[in-house]
């Protein structure tokens, strides 16, 4: 048997650091785990685990790359090696193993039937129960739900979800400020959690001159809304509109029209700072 | 203390929707007030006002300080200002039997002589200054209850006239919005001509200054530290902040600095 190469040497380093890598990367998943309390949060987690399977994939494309050289390797003890260590012989017997670990092996059995599950349907999937909707059934409909990861079926909801909602969209009327169901059972009974007192654009102009009262009747200054700046006025062709104001309160019940002040703002300030009446100065 | 402020003249007709709008801006329901305001004038020389006579120990010392410095200092128009409630107005003057009327027991009754009272003082507002808002130096402290003419005159004020002022307060952040407008009591008997009123008339015998009913939309930001240049124009900008805000409704400006004018000629 020749030496190696310095070539197969590096490989062979390469290997043992990533192998390296893996466990620490494991380790110190498991350390965070065991003494984080409460659980770390999720996303650290799934930045470790996206570490560890990135370590795991470039091992394994490291091995599967270096098949031919890891395969033909034999290992054996130079005379140099210091075996009367107990710890050395370990590290040597189980260099010098030609099965695997009995626990790896049932790492390595698991693995094979996890990843046997996982293939199309040649394996049988019994013994994985299905989980979140679309379970191992890439084979067809089970329950009549069709797996939406079929990507004719996701196109086909594609194509049917659209005119649905349109169909059902025009089942109701947009427009107003009560539904179908409510007018139908009454708009009476509707809890709008408003004060005001929405008017129904069903109803014709009789009922609004009622709103109109008791919307402007009052004029109380106590009793507001909490409304956006602008309010949409009602689509009555009455000439119901809410955004012109009810009057000025009560003392003035007739000046609804839109007067400029005649007093200018200066005058009034001058009145409220030393009591000059307006227009005698 | 200073004052910042801007004001916007709202025509009678808008004052509803502003009020919608405001309360729909601030999120609050609007707090309505009422005040009866005293406007009183310096009326003596300064420096012949040397005692102080009247129920002063209300005064702690340094607003006893402030107040002192106010009333030596140039003569000023300052406001006596008292807040009063709907019920107040047109009720019966109690003012005969005080020990009955102890304070918040008076019922439906007005009672003069239990009125609790502030005294604001205003500057004229500053001058020359580049900010497009008005800024003057204000205080405010409380007065003794009950008819304060007496203590006014013993310290050089003499009366001028009052008002009463309705209106409704918003908060938002740091500046108080008062919509407000004055209104005039009727014309009084030659032996209410020169003192504060004893009773209230009823809100509908009060008649508004501006006769179309027109509001005065002032928003305000009072800033504890006046020299502190930084703060006063992080209020400044606040204040422009909302002017942006309420420009479709309304335009706040600066008003005129002579018309808040308080100096007594």
């Amino acid at each position: 048997m020749s030496t190696l190469t310095p070539d197969q040497i590096k490989t062979l380093e390469q290997s043992r650091q990533r192998l390296v890598q893996l466990t620490h990367s494991l380790a110190s998943l498991i350390t965070s785990l065991n003494q984080s309390d409460p659980l770390p949060s999720w996303t650290s987690l799934q930045s470790q685990a996206t570490i560890i399977s990135n370590n795991l994939l470039t091992i394994s494309d490291h091995l599967s790359d270096n098949r031919d050289l890891l395969s033909t390797l034999v290992a054996y003890p130079a005379p140099s090696y210091p075996s009367r260590n107990p710890t050395n012989t370990v590290a040597l017997e189980q260099l010098l193993r030609t099965k695997l670990d009995p626990r790896v092996e049932d790492w390595v059995a698991r693995g094979r039937k996890a990843g046997g599950a996982l293939l199309p349907p040649s394996s049988s999937s019994s013994d994985h129960p299905p989980y979140g909707g679309y379970p191992s059934g890439y084979s067809g409909d089970n329950d009549g739900n069709k797996p939406l990861d079929d990507l004719a079926a996701l196109s086909e909801l594609w194509d049917w979800a659209p005119v649905e909602a349109n169909l059902e969209a025009r089942r109701r009327n947009w427009g107003g400020n009560f539904t179908l169901e409510e007018r139908e059972s009454g708009i009476a009974n509707v809890v709008t959690g408003l004060r005001r007192v929405l008017e129904d654009d069903e109803d014709e102009s009789g009922s609004e001159e009622d709103e109109e009262s008791d919307v402007e009747g009052e004029g109380e200054p106590d009793e507001m809304e909490v409304v956006g700046v602008r309010r949409r006025s009602g689509a009555g062709a009455t000439g119901v509109e809410f955004d012109i104001a009810p009057a000025a309160p009560s003392s003035h019940p007739g000046q609804l029209k839109a007067v400029a002040p005649e007093v200018p703002l200066e005058d009034i300030l001058r009145f409220m700072t030393v009591g000059v009446v307006p227009g005698q100065r | 203390m200073h004052e910042l402020l801007l004001f916007a003249s709202v025509p009678a007709h808008q004052h509803h929707e502003l009020l919608q709008q405001l309360a729909g801006l601030t999120a609050m329901q609007p707090r309505h007030r009422l005040e009866r305001r005293l406007v009183f004038k310096a009326s003596r020389k300064p420096g012949l006002v040397t005692t102080r006579v009247g129920a002063s120990q209300d005064l702690q010392g340094a607003d006893m300080q402030r107040l002192n410095k106010m009333l030596n200092g140039g003569m000023y128009f300052t406001q006596v200002v008292g807040a009063v409630t709907e019920a107040d107005l047109g009720a019966t003057s109690s003012a005969t039997d005080v020990d009955v009327s102890m304070s918040g027991t008076d019922g439906p009754s007005y009672c003069y002589e239990n009125q609790s009272w502030k005294l604001e003082f205003r500057d004229i507002p500053e001058a020359g200054t580049r900010s497009a808002v008005t800024t003057r130096l204000m205080a405010s402290a409380s007065l003794p209850k009950g008819d304060i003419a007496v203590p006014m005159n013993a310290w050089g004020y003499s009366f001028v006239t009052e008002y009463m002022v309705e209106g409704d307060v918003f908060v938002q952040n740091d500046i108080v919005i008062f919509l407000h407008r004055v209104l005039l009591y009727p014309p009084a008997g030659p032996q209410e001509a020169h003192g504060p009123r004893r009773s209230l008339p009823a809100y509908h015998e009060l008649t508004p200054l501006e006769r179309t009913g027109s509001y005065v939309l002032q928003a305000a930001i009072t800033v504890q530290d006046g020299g502190n240049q930084e703060m006063m124009k992080t209020a400044s900008q606040h204040l422009f902040g909302l002017r942006e805000q309420l420009k479709s409704a309304v335009r706040l400006e600066q008003a005129d600095r002579l018309s808040l004018d308080t100096r007594a000629k």
